[in-house]
């Protein structure tokens, strides 16, 4: 951990529970977590969904670095929690004083952008079927990334999502992907439970999904 | 130690798709990436500057390379591992600063795109999704939560569409949190938002609710001036809020605005300790207006006052008269001077 003495000034305590920002507020502030756990939540339809759970010393909000744009999620104190709080203002003294950090952050924005890019990939299809099966290849490749060694169960995955999900995913309404997910289960290629999705043939779709993409 | 390596033209550095944890700096010669645009399909060439760093974002994350790195004349290149790359970093801060910053456009720029591809359905404005936002935890009692970002809203939106309704429903949390506390107590019904839904579902959630109330009337100019102050009140700027409350005290005329200034005058000067002018200002509220609708929580905070200023009798004397005016005893200000009368009490045993 890089010597962060010198930041004293920027920590702010947070008891458990409490909001240290909300999803839609502007932003214009970071943060690095030096103890207790953060919750990242997203408000999903009518649930409320946990996205991620980070602890020290992970960074997070780090978007509001780019420019004004509203938080994509909130983060809540998981336990009491400590944080150092940067803004653009002070992010160039924060990152020349410590390169470990800088480090970090370079690493977030490499898994950001490539993150983007392979959603950017699901949207630029035109036909809609083909978006929903993308998003299970792109939801298979992180499960892969995750865990490599995991146990699959030969082309068949398992996805603990919804159809809330799949359709922010692939840019769509809930009731449209839906009638697409009801289609392929009525062509056996998936089969829909209340807590997850299962797709039965994840190179089918992968095949399905090539044919569709402009080349 | 970082390695050199030397590439004769037109062969490979790496090709897309590739894995591999090798960065690159160009020392010697030409070298260009080649990869498709993913907007427009276009191939585009970049080529490489000298002394420019490359593949050291798909190497950093272990992630297939984006783009294949072509020799273009006989080049020399310095090879880092990932350790080795991060190693020299460290002692170079300026050098990682600038990457961040071509890291941060890139992410910009492709976040840009994923947004502008987005259907409209996600495409609530910051102010409707922060009111929304309220409105879930309000729904799902968590009420610390509602008045977090009820509170934000009229911090960003004073003047908001639902700048009203947000203060409305700020009251509710935090009444709500003294009464039952966090995830306790009956739902609270948030009503029809003026804001479109994003996804038809919230009227088949309630297929039986009448039909949504069109938009409120614009704020008035008193309306306007007095949330303004709200606002900076909750964003603890207590000194600024005192001065605007006051403008719209001593502007008169506003029948609405004007008591409710004057509630929030005093609670300004409470937050900021000037417990005697608080405590002036309120009994002369009293005197003057006896069936004001915060007259209660004006009582709460002459008591709070007293307390403060070392006078427990004083104080004891003006919880009481809350608990005896309002009796029932879910009363969020019932409540608040029950507890104080308490623990002043057993401050006195202990």
């Amino acid at each position: 951990m890089a010597d962060l003495a010198a930041f004293t000034r920027f920590a702010r305590v947070y008891q458990a529970g409490e909001i240290i920002f909300s999803e839609y507020e502007p932003g214009d502030s970071f943060y690095l977590i030096q103890s207790g756990r953060v919750k990242i939540t997203k408000i999903v339809g009518e649930i409320e969904k946990t996205i991620d759970i980070l602890q020290p010393p992970e960074i997070f909000g780090e978007m509001a670095i780019l420019e004004g744009t509203p938080r994509s999620a909130t983060a809540v104190a998981l336990d009491s929690v400590k944080v150092l709080e940067f803004n653009r203002a002070n992010f160039e003294v924060l990152m020349m004083g410590n390169p470990q950090i800088a480090l970090r952050l370079m690493k977030l924005f490499a898994k950001r952008i490539y993150d983007q890019k392979r959603r950017f990939m699901i949207l630029t299809l035109d036909d809609q079927q083909a978006r929903v099966a993308d998003v299970f290849l792109m939801l298979a490749e992180t499960q892969a990334q995750v865990s490599a060694a995991a146990e699959q169960d030969g082309e068949k995955r398992e996805f603990r999502v919804t159809v809330e999900d799949v359709a922010h995913w692939a840019g769509m309404s809930s009731q449209d992907v839906q009638a697409i997910l009801a289609h392929f289960s009525n062509q056996r290629r998936v089969e829909l439970y209340g807590d997850r999705i299962v797709v039965k043939n994840i190179n089918d779709f992968s095949r399905f999904v090539s044919s569709r993409r402009k080349k | 130690m970082p390695k050199v390596a030397s590439f004769r033209a037109n062969s490979v550095i790496y090709f897309e798709g590739d894995v591999s944890d090798k960065i690159f700096v160009l020392q010697k010669g030409r070298v260009t990436l080649k990869y498709t645009d993913i907007e427009t399909g276009a191939d585009v060439h970049d080529m490489i500057a000298m002394g420019e760093f490359f593949g050291v974002k798909s190497a950093l994350g272990r992630y297939p390379r984006e783009e294949n790195a072509l020799v273009v004349e006989d080049a020399q290149v310095l090879v880092f591992a990932v350790p080795e790359f991060e190693q020299f970093a460290s002692a170079n801060s300026r050098i990682i600063i600038k990457m961040l910053k071509v890291f941060s456009n890139q992410l910009r720029r492709i976040h840009r795109q994923v947004e502008n591809l987005m259907e409209k359905q996600e495409a609530l404005s910051p102010e409707a999704g922060l009111f929304r936002t309220g409105e879930y935890y309000l729904k799902n009692r968590m009420y610390s939560q509602a008045k977090y970002v009820f509170g934000r809203y009229l911090t960003y939106y004073p003047a908001g569409k639902q700048a009203e309704v947000s203060a409305r429903h700020l009251e509710a949390a935090e009444t709500a949190l003294v009464r039952y506390g966090d995830g306790k107590g009956p739902a609270i019904a948030t009503g029809g938002s003026a804001f479109a839904p994003s996804r038809s579902q919230t009227a088949e959630r309630n297929p039986e609710a009448p039909p949504r109330k069109p938009d409120p009337a614009p704020l008035s100019d008193a309306a306007k001036s007095y949330y303004n102050a709200v606002s900076l009140f909750s964003q603890e700027k207590y000194k600024e809020a005192l001065g605007e409350f006051k403008a719209i005290m001593e502007g008169g005329g506003d029948s609405e605005y004007g008591p409710k200034a004057a509630f929030d005058f005093g609670r300004s000067l409470y937050m900021l300790q000037q417990y005697d002018l608080t405590i002036k200002h309120y009994t002369q509220m009293v005197q003057t207006a006896p069936r004001h609708p915060d007259l209660l929580d004006i009582l709460l905070y002459l008591g709070h006052s007293w307390e403060k200023k070392g006078d427990v009798e004083r104080a004891k004397g003006f919880y009481r008269k809350i608990l005896s005016m309002e009796q029932d005893e879910d009363h969020a200000t019932h409540i608040k001077a029950r507890k104080s009368l308490k623990s002043l009490e057993e401050g006195a045993r202990g």
